[in-house]
């Protein structure tokens, strides 16, 4: 005889109860960073009439819950689309092809950091980052060579570009017109989303107003001439790598969108006449459901959104997404776990329903991949594709108690921030007051002191340690040779152009910005056809916008809380107490970035930490020059110097801070170290260089803090 | 101890830097030497203004600092800049985020930009500020900037301190406004409006009217000058010539009528009250005895067994009677 549905729960919750020995399952949930509690047991209780996910819908009905398209990849699998780019446009070219022989579908090209913000190759400022962190691109030669022997009609080519978003572009365009393609038939992606810029990526140029111009005049240009191209990609990706939570990821990035749909319909387009070239980006961490409603709820949302919009094309209604799996949680110890991470946020970003999807390789928090990395990074997904049998069926896991109920809570919360936005008048402003950038650096050092408190398992970093340590293969950049390359290229690029015409775009491009008149795209094209240079339409914006400096408020006190009464906390404390008796003040570090790199994550996280700990911080801001460095460390009398390094300049940059140092005072006592991802190879170089230690990804922030205070009270 | 003071005269930079380590030092062998430092260094004075900034959190003092501190630096002036930096933790530590806000003026070579913790000390100044000053004037800058924390009870203190003193407020809030009551004007030379640009523009410029205006009931007495009012944007560089104008005028008319220097002599008597009041309290709290009576005289007031100024009188004289 079956039993009544009520009697059976209770039932369930009896043997529950006592097989973990508390009173009721209602005190057994587990909370997750985004403040959800995730109950042992989900039923069909559970399905309610929800206000945002209705269960009933189907894949490619509104509001698309269940997936953009009706057939998903039943009829074609999601794109793979990895996302790489190195030194020259020749070894980049070379490394495109390669992929794509082996069964890569669509191109995605890192640039290097100079280009990311407007700076040529030759310029001084920039010596230790040219070629570094991904291809340097300085002209329209550079461009055609990157594309050379792959047909841009034919392959769908996605940019990562904000800053410099303008000469890319144009490049990019003049490239295929080159190639002999009417730019009506380029398909493809230019990141274009510069609010995170702002927020967390920090490769913007120009200050926040001017720059959200740049995207408008961008959107409002290819909606006319090239059908075929998405104008923007809406990014939270890299919030959350930035240390944002799914549900902060997630309604920041919708809150942008609904920015640029405002600023395009202020150029006066109509919403459907863009909004079906809008694309999203997300990351997918290690929360399995997570990531997978987050997508779900994604589309929800977004259905809406477009709908309040008036949109009424069913492209503007559909979110498209491009996915990431999370570079953050992949690990420089015991570093071959991460092809394992890797492939259960991949499965988890294909039962999300995603529209294609970059693979990290094992080696992502030691330096840029080896062919041998990236190759086991597509093959995670052509396994996936071809073996797992994912792709028989639409949407697998709608109908999970579970699951459904998941999406539904991950929209209403991240509703109520997207309202918050809202009411401060929307991301722009939103951006401006700080508020985002805040809360998810209070997130990400959350984070940080869940894992050095041990409240969360990395595996083979604060637990389960691999006691011998692998050695691996790491891909080496010649950044001399490199920047070498580049230099003779623009030379004689500037020989055989007319600089005369060049000049009159260039200058039509300062006076357009200025008077808010004309297309800056259209400007930009013609600039970089007559063979002007990135560096050269970039500072042609700057005269007008001039140029932005973020300023760096922390959160405090954040880091600290989870450490009340924690001994080596104290301990620590206690030290820097006795430091400050005998020394007559507190121990003072001075945290830097220096060159392009703009990776803040960890050195914002370590200073509100340290001084939690009790340290007094000296807080660098971004794009500092070893030699500004040195002057600041001098005139502040610091104890020590800690540079965060994360682009790969470390052997340029540091050995320089050490020369500014002695050329200003060559008795100083100061302490130098050095943390972020520097590859094993390297540690010798930099000890030689006279660095004291060396602090890589995984280290607990209590360690660090300890040799520090222990280094600098023997000086 | 002379090899110091010729380095700061050469204006060595990491000589400064150490020197105002050495005054900020709360170790008892760094307070006797930096005494004797500043006694040494009081000998050679330069001929540094020195300019205090006042102001609300968050009205853009760092930010005018970096951008008038560029146009100074232009016109070939050294600056220094004292920035006191509020962020202190409550566990003792701080993040000193100011200079994020100076990186142009960072970069000059005719800068020396120098933060400190303020750790909550009275008067929005930190420990060895006056004596920091100090340093740098004998160091050959022009200009001297003492940025503070905030605005209250500080004042007096901060504006002991310079030559001309600068409140920073921003456009439109009536709250501000209220605050201008004669004491403030006593102390302010100058009031400066920021961000005087984009959708605040129309605002600041109202705001600096009213400011004018209830200025002008509150007029000092006749020789003297009239507190300045300047409407500035410190993120659009506008208004930084009127500033630099009205901080010449200040210092000519107070040089004219002799209250330049009238001033720093008062400066000067303040600072050693302050002095002899602080070394009095310390030495009576070091002293076991009256320290132990100050204890006891607090608790006795408390349940009502004696007052407190008949308390005060036996503290004192105990204390006197001593010596
Ligand atoms: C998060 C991340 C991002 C975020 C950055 C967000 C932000 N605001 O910081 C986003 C998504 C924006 C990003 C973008 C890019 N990234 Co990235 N990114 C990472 C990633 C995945 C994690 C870094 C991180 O934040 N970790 C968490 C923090 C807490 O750890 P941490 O910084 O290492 O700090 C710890 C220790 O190193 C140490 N430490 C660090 N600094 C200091 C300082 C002191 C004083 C002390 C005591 C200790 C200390 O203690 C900390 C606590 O444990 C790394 C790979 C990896 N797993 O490390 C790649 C990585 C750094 N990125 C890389 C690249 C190439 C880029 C791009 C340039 C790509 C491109 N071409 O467009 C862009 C441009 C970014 C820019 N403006 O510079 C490369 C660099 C390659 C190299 N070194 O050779 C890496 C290594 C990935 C890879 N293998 O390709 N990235
Ligand atoms: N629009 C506008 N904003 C400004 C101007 N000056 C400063 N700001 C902004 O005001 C905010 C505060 O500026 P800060 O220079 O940090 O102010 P502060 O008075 O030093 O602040 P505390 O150090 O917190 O006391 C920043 O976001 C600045 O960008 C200005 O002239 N115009």
């Amino acid at each position: 005889m079956k039993k009544d549905k009520s009697k059976r729960l209770s039932d369930w919750e009896k043997k529950f109860s006592k097989e973990v020995k508390i009173e009721t399952s209602k005190e057994f949930f587990h909370e997750t960073d985004e403040g959800i509690n995730i109950n042992p047991l989900y039923t069909q209780e559970d399905l309610l009439d929800y206000t945002f996910n209705d269960i009933q819908t189907l894949p490619g009905e509104w509001p698309y819950t269940r997936g953009p398209k009706a057939s998903m990849y039943t009829n074609r699998p999601w794109t793979i689309r990895q996302y790489a780019g190195f030194s020259t446009a020749e070894e980049s070219n070379k490394f495109y092809r390669k992929n794509l022989e082996a069964g890569q579908m669509g191109l995605s090209v890192a640039f290097d950091l100079p280009t990311h913000r407007g700076y040529d190759s030759d310029d001084e400022l920039v010596m230790g980052d040219v070629g570094k962190a991904g291809v340097a691109i300085d002209s329209v030669e550079d461009m055609k060579i990157l594309f050379d022997g792959i047909p841009l009609d034919k392959m769908s080519v996605s940019m990562t570009m904000n800053g410099a978003v303008l000469p890319v572009l144009a490049a990019f365009i003049v490239a295929g017109e080159e190639q002999g393609l009417d730019r009506k038939v380029l398909s493809g992606t230019i990141q274009n989303d510069i609010l995170k810029e702002f927020m967390v990526r920090n490769t913007y140029i120009y200050p926040p107003e001017p720059s959200m111009r740049l995207v408008a005049d961008i959107i409002a240009y290819t909606a006319k001439e090239m059908p075929k191209f998405n104008s923007i990609s809406i990014s939270g990706y890299h919030m959350q790598e930035a240390g944002a939570n799914n549900v902060q990821e997630l309604a920041f990035t919708l809150a942008d969108g609904m920015e640029y749909v405002r600023a395009a319909l202020s150029k006066g387009l109509a919403v459907d006449d863009f909004a079906p070239r809008l694309s999203f980006f997300f990351a997918i961490g290690t929360d399995f459901f997570m990531e997978i409603a987050k997508l779900r709820a994604a589309r929800t949302l977004w259905a809406k959104i477009m709908q309040d919009f008036g949109a009424t094309n069913e492209k503007s209604l559909t979110l498209r997404t491009h996915c990431q799996t999370s570079g953050v949680s992949l690990t420089e110890k015991d570093p071959y776990n991460n092809i394992v991470r890797t492939s259960y946020e991949a499965l988890s970003a294909v039962l999300g329903g995603t529209q294609s999807l970059h693979t990290n390789s094992f080696d992502e928090a030691i330096a840029l991949p080896t062919e041998f990395s990236s190759r086991i990074a597509r093959n995670t997904q052509l396994i996936l594709q071809n073996e797992t049998g994912v792709t028989n069926t639409v949407d697998p896991l709608a109908g999970s108690y579970f699951v459904e109920k998941l999406t539904e809570d991950i929209c209403s919360a991240a509703w109520k921030i997207i309202e918050e936005v809202e009411e401060l008048g929307g991301m722009t402003k939103a951006v401006a007051a700080g508020m985002p950038k805040l809360s998810i650096e209070e997130s990400a050092t959350k984070k940080q002191a869940k894992i050095d408190s041990g409240k969360q398992v990395v595996v083979g970093v604060n637990k389960f340690k691999n006691p011998k340590e692998p050695k691996i293969d790491v891909l080496v950049i010649d950044n001399e040779k490199v920047r070498e390359d580049q230099i003779t290229k623009i030379s004689t690029l500037k020989k055989d152009r007319d600089d005369k015409i060049l000049k009159g775009h260039l200058n039509k491009i300062t006076e357009a910005a200025k008077d808010n008149t004309g297309n800056l795209l259209a400007l930009s094209i013609e600039a970089m056809r007559a063979r002007g240079t990135v560096g050269e339409v970039s500072k042609a914006l700057e005269d007008a916008f001039g140029r932005h400096y973020a300023t760096n408020v922390g959160v405090s006190g954040v880091y600290g809380k989870f450490f009340e009464k924690d001994e080596k906390f104290m301990d620590i404390q206690n030290k820097i107490n006795i430091f400050e008796k005998e020394k007559g003040r507190r121990p003072r570090v001075l945290i830097v970035k220096m060159g392009q790199d703009g990776h803040d994550r960890g050195a914002k996280i370590v200073a509100t930490s340290f001084a939690d700990l009790g340290f007094d911080i000296d807080m660098g801001p971004l794009f500092q020059s070893p030699k500004d460095v040195a002057k600041d460390a001098i005139e502040n009398d610091v104890h020590a110097i800690g540079v965060s390094t994360l682009a790969a300049g470390h052997k340029t940059l540091v050995p320089e801070l050490m020369k500014s140092l002695n050329a200003i005072d060559k008795n100083n006592k100061i302490v130098v170290f050095v943390g972020g991802v520097i590859p094993e190879q390297d540690y010798q170089f930099l000890y030689d260089n006279n660095i004291s230690a060396i602090f890589g990804p995984g280290t607990s922030i209590l360690d660090s803090a300890e040799k520090v205070i222990e280094l600098i009270s023997k000086k | 101890m002379m090899k110091l003071r010729d380095r700061i005269i050469a204006g060595e930079r990491a000589a400064i830097a150490k020197a105002i380590t050495l005054v900020e030092s709360s170790r008892e062998e760094d307070i006797i030497q930096s005494h004797e430092l500043i006694s040494e260094l009081i000998k050679s004075p330069g001929h540094a203004i020195r300019v205090g900034f006042s102001g609300p959190p968050g009205v853009g003092k760092s930010t005018f600092i970096e951008s008038f501190g560029s146009y100074i630096v232009n016109k070939n002036f050294k600056l220094g800049v004292l920035a006191i930096d509020p962020s202190s933790n409550f566990t003792g530590g701080s993040i000193l985020g100011d200079k994020t806000r100076m990186s142009e003026i960072s970069k000059n070579e005719n800068t020396f930009i120098r933060s400190t913790p303020s750790r909550g000390s009275l008067g929005g100044i930190a420990v060895g500020t006056r004596e920091a000053a100090i340093i740098l004037d004998a160091a050959g800058y022009d200009y001297i900037f003492i940025e503070t924390v905030g605005v209250g009870q500080s004042e007096i203190t901060a504006a002991n301190l310079v030559d001309i003193f600068t409140l920073i407020v921003g456009p439109g809030s009536g709250d501000e406004l209220q605050g201008i009551k004669k004491g403030i004007t006593e102390y302010a030379d100058i009031f400066i409006v920021n961000k005087n640009d984009g959708d605040l523009a129309s605002q600041a410029s109202k705001t600096a009217s009213d400011y004018k205006s209830a200025l002008s009931f509150y007029n000092k007495d006749s020789d003297a000058l009239e507190t300045q009012v300047v409407l500035v944007s410190s993120i659009e560089n506008k208004g930084m010539d009127e500033v630099l104008d009205s901080y010449n005028k200040i210092v000519n008319v107070n040089k004219a009528n002799n209250q330049f220097d009238k001033r720093r002599e008062n400066q000067l008597a303040y600072w050693l009250e302050e002095e002899v009041r602080n070394k009095i309290l310390l030495k009576l709290r070091s002293e076991k005895e009256t320290s132990e009576l100050l204890e006891r005289e607090v608790r006795r007031i408390i349940v009502g067994e004696t007052g407190f100024y008949a308390a005060s009188k036996v503290i004192i004289d105990r204390f006197l009677s001593k010596k």
